[in-house]
């Protein structure tokens, strides 16, 4: 479109033009960036990512979900039959010993989310059981029976006290 | 047009009458963590068992920098994630002074004048000759003279009592705005950036339009 | 392989065109649009105002992913999102920001209209299009000041729903039928964010019909006098570099804005809660609406107070027939309605104070005289106009002027034989 004839000055037209678009779109491209950031959990949910569990009312067979990031984590006092059976096998479809998922062998933590398709297992005599397809985990929350592929995921978590652990950091 | 300007100059005497009220004081807010946190220190120990800061969360002073010993042993048992909210139930507080002291969190943003009034406000407290306390900004108050300024005849007391009330303020304005030094930062890459797009977007279009004709 | 890659997106466009008329489209009313050369950088508001509308609605949309309607949650969650969302304070402070450059955008596009006479004959319907669009923007805005549940916003809805009870016999029911409660309430609340977030989109086909109406009639210019072809240039680059420089300082101003003085444009009392108990001693609407409002306190009766407000507004529709002056271009070349013209900005400005200050006898009278004055400016702009048009003609008028009023006169008599 250039009614100029002089090459040079049409070179020099093109290459401001280029640069003008390269820098609008870059703006371009910075602005979308808090409107993808504010879609991003907030800070105030962001500081949900640690809950804080006191254990001592729980009795050694029982177990309680707590809310850890919106989901359910079961927190289970084994009795020393439970620890010894579950020390002694491997698992099933995804083996892995006991000692690497509890590091309190008294104390197992895991996320009551089945591996399948996120459905909260029920706690049904050793172990769990999801009725959504079917799916059953032991004490250690390893999974026996599909369709499940996977053990239910241990959360990263550590003891603050004797009697109290801190979900969420390690 | 005369009748214009006898408009105008209706305006302007009102606008006159209008600014004859009290004088603010000025004040030059800190935004630093240590004048932050004395200011909040303050606060704490001065106001909070009154008033509620109920969009500040412990956790928010933590992050901002503040001290954690100091803000654990303001929280007490309350987790991270709570609210300040007053020592005093609102219910109890509303019997005390007729109305619940107002939330502080916004203050500064919340009041004509902002900053300045607030900080006036604090030292604006004076005896009446029959001993009663008055405030010159806001004579209706029902908060007692919480940083004792009414008493103080002492020159050097009265700087100190001010430093105080520039840290309580400073404290306020952070928790008003507490994504203002973040705003500010950005806004100069921002503006920068358009001068330097604005430019280029200028010669594009003499060149364009260069080529008419 | 070069060849392929140019000729992929040549074989789309040709498919599209066999059935969309795509490419005659883009040419015609985009890239090749005849724009007349002489416009100045007045005209650049139109495209400024399409854009703060697109930003509006980007952010807005983000917003109402954040924001809660109910009028237990909506303060708080308006300070969730100046403090925990993440950039929430950017989105916010640039949505609160953007209704007031809106509004300065579309009054300098208004005030360029009127002083070039944008609004005549053949462009009553474009002029009439856009003073809807006023309309749908101010109550967009009214509703969405309600939104953050302060102070101001609900007693600036009360006293706003209130104007509805001038409405004859129902009145009453009519304002009770507008809040769905006694009140300014939830169910206000609610409703308002419905409409909020309605609103734009019939914005958006308003802002369709106005810009078919510009493009069949064209766009006007300076000299006042329909270009001949030569005279006008492509759209494309020609007012595309000049809108995108016009935006490059419209966004340094904007920015100024949104970093480092958001709170200028939020009044202090919107920081606290809304309490229906109690009045804030000193309600003022935002700028854009000071000087209607102004005229709304200056009539002593309600309902009177009511229809000067609403005819203060709606005026503007008249100017093509209020002005009955021929003689073409805007202020430039006609020297009485230039200074009514700036007689009409310094009401406003008048008004605008009026309307902000607190009610007193001074400026009560002061809000009355400016009320006069402005109606009575519209009032006697077709006697001015045409007394104008008499002088200037008796005074001698260019040649090409005297023949394009003279063709346009035998235009007139062809039409009306017709």
């Amino acid at each position: 479109m250039g009614d100029s004839n002089v090459p040079d000055s049409t070179g020099r037209r093109d290459f401001l033009i280029r640069a003008t678009a390269v820098v609008g779109g870059a703006g371009v491209a910075a602005t979308c960036v808090p409107f993808v950031a504010s879609m991003n959990p907030s800070s105030d949910v962001l500081a949900k990512a640690e809950t804080e569990v006191d254990l001592s009312d729980i009795t050694p067979g029982a177990m309680r979900t707590v809310a850890w990031q919106g989901k359910p984590v079961f927190i289970l006092r084994r009795t020393p039959e439970q620890i010894a059976a579950s020390a002694a096998s491997a698992g099933g479809l995804d083996p892995e010993p006991d000692s690497r998922r509890a590091q309190k062998p008294e104390w197992l933590v895991v996320i009551g989310v089945c591996t399948h398709m996120g459905c909260v297992p029920n706690k049904e005599g050793p172990g769990w059981v999801c009725h959504c397809h079917g799916s059953q985990y032991d004490d250690s929350g390893r999974v026996l029976r599909g369709p499940a592929p996977k053990n239910l995921e241990v959360p990263p978590y550590r003891f603050a006290a004797e009697n109290k652990i801190v979900i969420g950091t390690t | 047009m005369k009748r214009l300007l006898t408009i105008l100059a209706l305006c302007g005497i009102a606008s006159l009458l209008h600014a004859s009220e009290m004088e603010l004081e000025k004040v030059t807010v800190g935004t630093d963590v240590q004048t932050v946190g004395r200011g909040a220190e303050a606060v704490m120990n001065d106001c909070h068992s009154c008033h509620s800061m109920k969009y500040i969360r412990y956790r928010d002073l933590v992050n901002f920098g503040m001290d954690r010993q100091k803000v654990d042993g303001w929280r007490g048992d309350l987790s991270l994630d709570a609210p300040l909210l007053a020592q005093m139930p609102e219910s109890d507080a509303a019997q005390a002074y007729g109305k619940a002291p107002p939330d502080l969190s916004l203050m500064t943003k919340a009041r004509e004048g902002g900053v300045r009034y607030v900080y006036s406000y604090l030292l604006g407290y004076y005896l009446t000759p029959e001993g009663m306390p008055g405030n010159h900004y806001f004579p209706e108050t029902k908060m007692p003279d919480v940083l004792g300024i009414s008493g103080v005849t002492e020159g050097a007391q009265r700087t100190e009592l001010q430093g105080k009330a520039r840290d309580i303020v400073s404290f306020l304005a952070w928790s008003a705005d507490p994504h203002e030094q973040e705003r500010h930062r950005l806004g100069y890459y921002v503006i920068a950036y358009l001068l330097v797009l604005t430019v280029l977007l200028y010669l594009v279009k003499n060149q364009v339009w260069s080529g008419l004709k | 392989m070069p060849q392929r890659i140019i000729k992929w997106p040549a074989g789309v466009i040709k498919w599209i065109d066999q059935r969309f008329p795509l490419t005659s489209f883009v040419k015609h009313e985009l890239t090749g649009y005849p724009t007349p050369r002489n416009l100045s950088y007045w005209w650049n508001f139109g495209f400024l105002a399409g854009f703060v509308l697109v930003l509006q609605v980007a952010t807005g949309i983000f917003l109402a992913m954040h924001y809660k309607a109910d009028i237990a949650l909506s303060f708080d969650s308006i300070q969730h999102i100046m403090r925990d969302v993440n950039y929430g304070w950017l989105l916010r402070y640039m949505h609160s920001t953007g209704a007031s450059a809106f509004f300065l955008v579309i009054y300098i596009h208004m005030a360029r209209t009127l002083y070039y006479g944008s609004y005549r004959a053949p462009r009553e319907l474009l002029w009439w299009t856009g003073q809807g669009l006023l309309l749908l923007l101010m109550a967009t805005a009214f509703m969405g000041y309600l939104l953050p549940w302060g102070q101001m916003s609900f007693w600036g809805a009360t006293v706003i729903t209130n104007l509805f009870r001038a409405t004859p016999f129902v009145g009453d029911q009519v304002v009770i039928w507008l809040r769905g409660d006694y009140t300014v309430g939830d169910a206000t609340l609610t409703r308002f964010f419905a409409l909020h977030y309605l609103m734009p989109f019939l914005i958006i086909g308003a802002v369709v019909v106005h810009l078919v109406a510009l493009h069949s009639v064209k766009s006007s210019n300076p000299s006042g006098i329909n270009l001949a072809d030569k005279d006008n240039i492509p759209f494309h680059p020609y007012f595309t570099a000049k809108d995108f420089y016009g935006l490059g300082v419209f966004l340094i101003v904007y920015s100024v804005f949104v970093f480092f003085m958001p709170d200028s444009l939020i009044e202090p009392a919107n920081n606290i809660p809304a309490n229906p108990m109690q009045t804030p001693n000193h309600i003022v609407p935002e700028w854009y609406f000071l000087p209607f409002y102004a005229i709304l306190r200056s009539v002593p009766n309600m309902v009177g107070g009511v229809v000067a407000m609403g005819l203060s507004v709606m005026v503007f529709a008249f100017m093509p027939y209020l002005d009955r002056s021929r003689i073409p271009g805007g202020a430039h070349f006609r020297p009485m309605y230039r200074v009514l013209f700036y007689v009409f900005l310094a009401d406003m400005a008048v008004l605008g104070y009026v309307g902000y200050i607190p009610p007193t006898e001074t400026s009560i009278l002061a809000g009355q005289i400016a009320t006069l004055i402005y109606f009575t400016l519209f009032l006697q702009l077709p006697f001015v106009s045409k007394a104008e048009e008499r002088w200037l003609i008796k005074r001698g008028l260019p040649p090409e002027l005297e023949a394009l009023i003279a063709s346009e006169a035998h235009e007139k008599t062809k039409r009306g034989k017709r």
